[in-house]
């Protein structure tokens, strides 16, 4: 195990080195390119092979899938102080907390499970803890300056 | 089959055990990490090719086709591109990239069980 050591330098040496990375942000992009992946594949075979048989959910599912592109497209660009990122993860969580709230206290409206049922029970609750932690992280960050 | 996957699995686990060794140890994914991941990658492909077979040979009910193919080349996709984001991003993040993306296919592995059932029996 001989890799490099990539400890934390001043900031006024990584300035002038070479950026190694974008650090956190790169993990955070990549779970949002995991969940844009699954979503909209999922959403697709729902939507093309059974529309009919539970219209919202299914609809839900696209707009869950299109949150997740939007950020993670968001996020390459613009980085975590983007703030159409942050808006779109506001509008995330909002999903999140709509479509689980509404799984919760009618079940009949969603005959099928989409990411954002039950606050995202299919996928280990991450879809409810994804957008705290990337708000928290965005909002830390922001505060640091451009050098952080 | 059943042996097939096991190797996948028992591979996605270790890979990712050693990607947060080396997250927690402060190191960036080198050739050992890296390696990993191309073996685990390399076992999806087996595992994947290995399936398709047996669903062309087979003359059980037809699974999910869609669906099941699906998986198996999201969590080939994955772990590739895993791999690729760590050899770029030079920091102990992109160690954690490779930790949580093979830590995703042992659950992509779960549901590939659940999906065909009839390609491990």
């Amino acid at each position: 195990m001989t890799a490099p050591r990539t400890d934390d330098v001043p900031a006024s040496r990584a300035a002038r080195e070479p950026r190694r990375g974008r650090g956190l942000e790169t993990v955070l992009i990549i779970v949002y390119a995991i969940f844009a992946l699954s979503a909209t594949a999922r959403s697709l075979v729902q939507v093309l092979t059974k529309f009919d048989h539970a219209p919202v959910a299914y609809s839900l599912s696209l707009v869950a899938a299109a949150t997740y592109i939007a950020v993670t497209v968001a996020l390459v660009r613009g980085g975590r102080r983007s703030a159409v990122a942050r808006a779109l993860v506001v509008l995330e969580l909002l999903g999140v907390l709509v479509v689980g709230t509404l799984t919760v206290v009618d079940p009949a409206l969603f005959p099928e499970a989409t990411v954002w049922s039950v606050f995202g029970q299919g996928y280990g609750y991450v879809p409810l803890v994804l957008p705290v932690l990337a708000l928290v992280y965005m909002l830390l960050g922001g505060r640091k300056g451009p050098s952080a | 089959m059943s042996a097939v996957s096991i190797v996948v699995g028992v591979l996605g686990g270790l890979t990712a055990v050693l990607a947060v060794y080396y997250a927690v140890r402060d190191l960036s994914a080198d050739l050992v990490l890296l390696g990993a991941c191309l073996v685990t990658a390399l076992g999806w492909l087996v595992l994947g090719i290995a399936l398709g077979a047996k669903d062309l040979a087979s003359a059980g009910p037809a699974p999910d086709r869609v669906v099941l193919y699906g998986y198996l080349l999201t969590a080939l996709v994955m772990v590739v591109g895993g791999g690729w984001v760590g050899a770029f991003e030079r920091t102990r993040w992109g160690s954690v990239v490779i930790a949580v993306v093979c830590a995703v296919t042992l659950v992509l592995l779960m549901r590939v069980h659940q999906i065909w059932p009839g390609g491990f029996a």
